[in-house]
């Protein structure tokens, strides 16, 4: 089942066009593959190799068994342009299980908030793909603010991380 | 700089440069005898590039080269040389998307802003390229260029944002040259179809990989705006494929296009 909401964004003269939905019936979840079909091709894509392996278990570079406390710290609070923000991380020993902003003042303009609503998730999304995802970045239409990686970064050295 | 523990020959070394409305993450990665002195010169120049690039296109500053241009105030003749350039490329961008990516049919006027970010990443990064440096990556707010590679053997691995929940993948790929995702979830999207003027989509993201990040930057756009249709295009011009998000969920990719696996990876449950 598919919903779909079209909320509009107006940032200044452009007008950003939104569609967010769920979907996630695909059985393809969680599935690597070798090999793409022809671009042409009329149907999702069917991986040919199927693995069921969770990706949530890398191996190529496990570190040390850390010590599994669950601590969280706030990081300061910083100007991000638009307003200022603290960011607060949650983490199990030496793995990011959390990012969120507890500390948002955007003066409630909508051009912030739309930023807010936007960018604050791939953020959160960028900074635990880099960590858990053994990759080296994030290709995505997003926002990226130094303010909030500033204060993830004082947050993240006060747990000494 | 730091040495990697896996890799001490290896060391790496991040730069985040507040430019262009975002931050552009530098990374590099050298030679363990490289010096940050010997370094300097090149990640200079880089990051000069970028701001070069934001003083000299910015639609948000009315003096910039270009918002004179845009305003009739400015003679194109009499405008920094790369205002042509980056015109020009543009221009082939819309010859080669079949007219999908159209800088001139924007509201507001003649804007290449949709072509610039990416290609000035480009130009960072052949600056850095010149330099002592092995490897190395740009992030231009999720449009991506790399040459070399981070260790012996391993390619750069990147991650394609699920433009339906913040936090999972669609995809991972490896990364050769350049990567770049349009999206209707974009920030200020400068989505319109250049055929109707109206703000619209169909897809959900596209990414285009390819040798040229300016290029893939617009391509992407267009395949954004076109839909499936224009896969076939783009995998038609040399070096370039495309990876496609649906309205619908569905994911399609072109056969050269470097996929390292088509995943549901939600973040939240790793580690």
């Amino acid at each position: 089942m598919t919903t779909r909401r079209t909320p509009m964004v107006v940032l200044g003269a452009v007008i950003g066009l939104v569609a967010i939905g769920s979907f996630h019936a695909s059985p393809a979840a969680l599935a690597m593959t070798t090999t793409a079909p022809a671009p042409t091709s009329r149907s999702a894509p069917t991986p040919t190799k199927q693995s069921t392996t969770t990706p949530s278990a890398p191996t190529t570079s496990s570190t040390p068994a850390a010590p599994s406390a669950v601590r969280s710290q706030t990081g300061s609070t910083v100007n991000y342009n638009y307003g200022m923000l603290a960011v607060s991380v949650t983490v199990q020993g030496k793995t990011i299980t959390n990012i969120s902003v507890p500390s948002l003042n955007d003066g409630g303009n909508s051009y912030s908030q739309s930023l807010d609503s936007m960018s604050i998730p791939i953020l959160t999304k960028e900074a635990m793909a880099a960590q858990s995802a053994h990759i080296q970045s994030v290709s995505g239409a997003s926002y990226t603010s130094a303010g909030f990686i500033q204060s993830l970064q004082s947050a993240l050295t006060a747990l000494g991380i | 700089m730091t040495t990697s523990i896996l890799d001490p020959t290896t060391w790496t070394m991040r730069r985040e440069e507040e430019v262009m409305g975002t931050v552009v993450v530098l990374d590099l990665y050298g030679d363990a005898s490289v010096t940050s002195d010997e370094l300097s010169p090149s990640l200079h120049a880089a990051i000069h590039e970028l701001h070069e690039a934001d003083r000299i296109f910015s639609t948000y500053d009315p003096a910039s080269a270009l918002s004179r241009v845009r305003a009739g105030t400015l003679e194109l003749a009499n405008a920094p040389r790369v205002i042509s350039d980056v015109f020009e490329l543009c221009r082939d961008a819309r010859e080669l998307s079949d007219g999908w990516f159209n800088h001139w049919g924007l509201a507001g006027g003649v804007d290449p802003t949709g072509y610039v970010k990416g290609w000035a990443a480009q130009r960072a990064l052949e600056q850095l390229r010149a330099g002592p440096a092995r490897a190395a990556m740009v992030n231009a707010a999720g449009d991506l260029v790399c040459f070399g590679v981070p260790h012996p053997g391993e390619l750069f691995r990147v991650g394609i944002a699920d433009p339906f929940r913040t936090d999972s993948l669609v995809a991972l790929a490896d990364l050769r040259a350049a990567l770049a995702t349009s999206g209707t979830y974009e920030r200020g999207a400068h989505l319109i179809d250049p055929f109707t003027g109206r703000t619209d989509a169909r897809l959900a993201s596209a990414s285009v990989s390819g040798p040229d990040l300016g290029m893939c930057d617009a391509l992407a756009t267009a395949l954004c705006v076109a839909g499936e249709g224009m896969l076939a295009t783009i995998h038609s011009l040399a070096g370039y494929e495309a990876f496609i998000v649906g309205l619908d969920g569905t994911r399609r990719w072109t056969t050269g296009f470097a996929l390292a696996g088509v995943t549901d990876y939600d973040l939240t449950a790793a580690g």
